[in-house]
């Protein structure tokens, strides 16, 4: 700066004034700067009030990658939600705005915004987001497929409401009832399927409590992928959780013998020694699923599918067996049933045709052995112990 | 002179390797095959581990089925050759001297009679185990078939008579497990240690215990039947080239049995059904809310054609900061542009608004189009957006050079 002077302001007086000026300049603008510093330095409280004067108006868009996002809150269905009812304040989750404007979106579409914006989740669900890590989801998104479902997928954060019962953790039948509905926002058809289904319709229709729903086999947060080998081995034990039960299936008149007479007969002894052994390779034994289908399970008597009739299983047969013709090669398979004079008669007569021959036949060599271990070494014992006494 | 010195010959080489063929394989099929009887027993699940799984294990029982039924074969050959052309005794039949033999050695053992049976080349215990072999064998046989191939089955029998098999297969097999566990255990290594069965030989004392009919008649020289070299040389014409028919026979229908159909075993590969997994209710994931006021919006084209009101001084209008304007400010703007004059900006008072903000005036008197507050609003996305009527209505004033009162 002294140099500036010197070059440009020879004469002494000349410099004197001018420094004057450049003081004085400095005096009038510093304050005037730092006023205008201050809102960019001041972190500013946002409340809910604040940002709702704006975000409540009806119809309020803005366009992220030329397409229009929502901005509208509507302040009754928040206050109804969990996050309302927990008083979880917008600048909670939405960390980064402080004031206004707001910081730019840099995101390229409404998908990519939501993209960046779901880790704000595990500020306070942690587990939740963490499980997240080993689903199927997860592994879809890190192969490039962004329609795989972040969090605010299946949970909407402004009007999400309670899932479970605040004190037992328990799911809520209203939550459990809803949850079809959720995954079908981009799992469609199988939802069609499943609300067919003898699981789906009694949710759907009957508002029942005991049937499956989507996360009951596929769970939740850490949905595993159900295509792989592991996952269709354990097929047996997963219905089972249910079908075993018999607080629940004693309301249908359902037999609970279903797992015991399946581990039983041909296929089921097969397929579960088989998953003891190599849970994660391929079997070509059916599991509960491939008789009875996946999502579209019917009731066994339904005259149209259902597979207690010979004609239905038998196409279930020759999905594995293309060269059984007869429907009485479907007798084969016991249908899980124990066998009874009634039912399966043969079997049950050959059963109790062992029951008796074989603790007959072996009751009596036993009882030989016994006598010819009575002569043969106890009988010289004594006689020889006699002797000595003589 | 010593009855220990002598020892006679029981069993030619050929019968003592039929014998381990048969031990080996019931062994292994008993051991592949009780598992999955039980398939839940922990002791099972143990074995098919060790084995390398129920697909190996399978694999092995079927081979010792079929070491076991090579085995059967040679037997009836071996069988046909010694009764019609050596003209072997029968000793193995049963006849009723055995059921007396044997309520007579029961009788014994208890103390009722006073001696015990004298038994010939085969005694009552021993044809007794022989011919369980012979049921179970047969049994096994005939239910392993029809699970090895139950397609052919139910084309002769109705389908129930599969699982029925499974049950006999099973039950059968406990039998014969036991009945050796317990009956040739006892009778052959606990009784007394006969090694015949593997060296051939027995010696004249054991002879004299278990088989003293035999023993004579050896004594006798009328154990065998002697055979005519003629006689034996014709009966060998006749018999072999049968033999050899009836082994051809026997051996294809082995390979029927194992070969017949092979769906029950090696299924078609599993058909994994195709489930379209993603089919979104909507384009895109986050469904977006079509805004709701603008198209139900008065159709005034004020907002979007600014260039038809930008005559200035040249439009009147009652709208005043007082009655109209101000009021929409302090609803709309007073947020941000309030006290706190985000961007230098305060729409509270008029004197306020007039002055503008950082950016200078933001209301031009007259010109409601350049007005920096109408191009803002206009080009939409505003966090204070005003709704169209009130921009309307603010334009209006504007032009009307935006009186205070």
């Amino acid at each position: 700066m002294n140099k500036w002077i010197k070059r440009h302001a020879r004469p002494f007086g000349l410099v004197c004034v001018s420094l004057g000026v450049f003081l004085l300049l400095i005096l009038v603008t510093l304050p005037a700067n730092s006023v205008s510093a201050a809102p960019l330095a001041e972190e500013q409280n946002l409340t809910d009030e604040d940002c709702l004067v704006c975000h409540q108006k009806e119809g309020m868009t803005t366009d992220i990658g030329g397409q229009p996002v929502p901005l509208t809150i509507n302040q009754e269905k928040f206050s109804a939600s969990v996050h309302g009812e927990e008083k979880v304040a917008c600048v909670d989750c939405h960390t980064n705005i402080t004031d206004f404007p707001h910081p730019e979106v840099t995101a390229s579409s409404p998908r990519d915004f939501s993209l960046e914006m779901y880790p704000t989740c595990q500020q306070c669900h942690t587990e939740q987001y963490q499980k997240v890590f080993d689903s199927v989801h997860q592994t879809a998104r890190a192969a490039g497929n962004m329609n795989a479902a972040v969090c605010t997928d299946c949970h909407n954060p402004h009007t999400q409401t309670r899932l479970t019962n605040k004190d037992t953790g328990e799911l809520l039948f209203e939550a459990k009832q809803a949850i079809p509905q959720t995954c079908a926002k981009c799992h469609s058809t199988i939802y069609d399927t499943y609300k067919e289904s003898v699981h789906g319709s009694a949710l759907v229709e009957e508002g029942n409590q005991d049937v499956p729903t989507c996360i009951d086999c596929h769970g939740v947060h850490n949905i595993g992928d159900p295509t792989t080998n592991t996952f269709r081995n354990s097929t047996p034990y997963l219905c089972a959780n249910c079908h075993t039960d018999a607080t629940i299936m004693d309301k249908y008149g359902i037999s609970t013998n279903v797992l015991n007479t399946y581990v039983s007969d041909f296929h089921g002894t097969t397929v579960k020694m088989f998953e003891e052994n190599f849970p994660d390779q391929p079997t070509n034994k059916p599991v509960c699923t491939d008789c009875h289908g996946i999502h579209g399970i019917t009731k066994v008597d339904d005259p149209n599918a259902g597979i207690a009739f010979k004609k239905n299983l038998l196409i279930k047969c020759q999905q594995c067996h293309p060269d059984a013709t007869t429907e009485t090669f479907t007798d084969a398979w016991l249908s899980h049933y124990q066998p009874s004079p009634q039912v399966f008669p043969l079997v049950y007569y050959v059963n109790l045709f062992y029951k008796i021959f074989i603790p007959a036949v072996i009751g009596g060599m036993i009882f030989y052995i016994l006598t010819d271990i009575y002569r043969r070494f106890i009988v010289p014992r004594l006689r020889g112990k006699g002797a000595s006494h003589k | 002179m010593s009855a220990k010195a002598n020892s006679y010959q029981r069993f030619p080489l050929a019968r003592r390797i039929e014998h381990l063929a048969m031990l080996l394989s019931f062994t292994t099929l008993a051991l592949t095959g009780l598992p999955q009887k039980f398939p839940t027993a922990s002791l099972s699940v143990a074995f098919v581990n060790l084995i390398g799984g129920i697909e190996s294990l399978r694999v092995i029982h079927h081979t010792a089925a079929i070491v076991m039924m090579l085995g059967t074969v040679w037997h009836l050959i071996v069988f046909g050759y010694m009764s019609y052309v050596r003209r072997t005794r029968l000793s193995m039949l049963p006849s009723l001297q055995d059921a007396r033999d044997g309520i007579q050695a029961l009788l014994y053992n208890l103390g009722f009679a006073k001696t015990f049976p004298q038994m010939g080349r085969y005694t009552f215990e021993e044809k007794m185990e022989y011919w369980a072999f012979v049921w179970g064998t047969a049994v096994m046989v005939v239910t392993g078939f029809m699970m090895w191939n139950p397609l052919t089955t139910v084309k002769l029998l109705p389908g129930e008579f599969i699982p029925a098999a499974k049950a006999a297969h099973g039950g059968e097999a406990v039998l014969a497990v036991l009945a050796i566990i317990i009956w040739h255990m006892y009778g052959v290594h606990i009784k007394s240690s006969n090694k015949s069965m593997f060296t051939g030989k027995m010696s004249e004392q054991d002879m004299l215990h278990e088989h003293p009919l035999e023993l004579a008649d050896i004594k006798a020289g009328i154990a065998e039947r002697p055979v005519e070299p003629v006689a034996l040389r014709k009966r060998q014409q006749v018999y072999l080239p049968i033999a050899a028919v009836i082994t051809i026979v026997m051996l294809g229908g082995l390979y029927g049995f194992v070969n017949a159909e092979k769906t029950a075993l090696t299924t078609t590969e599993r058909q994994i059904p195709t489930i379209v997994v993603y089919v979104p209710q909507t384009s895109t994931p986050a469904p977006t809310q079509t805004p709701t006021s603008l198209p139900t919006a008065s159709p005034t084209p004020l907002p979007t054609e600014p260039g038809t009101d930008s005559t200035p001084s040249a439009v009147t209008s009652s709208l005043t900061w007082d009655n109209a304007i101000g009021a929409i400010f302090q609803t709309q703007c007073s947020a941000c542009h309030g006290s706190n004059a985000t961007a230098g900006l305060n729409l509270t008072t008029y004197a306020d608004a007039m002055q503008g903000g950082k950016s200078g005036a933001v209301i031009l008197p007259g010109d409601g189009a350049t007005s920096l507050l109408v191009i803002v609003q206009q080009s939409g996305g505003h966090l204070g957006q005003l709704t169209p009527e009130e921009l309307a209505q603010v334009i209006e004033w504007i032009n009307a050079d935006a009186l205070e009162k």
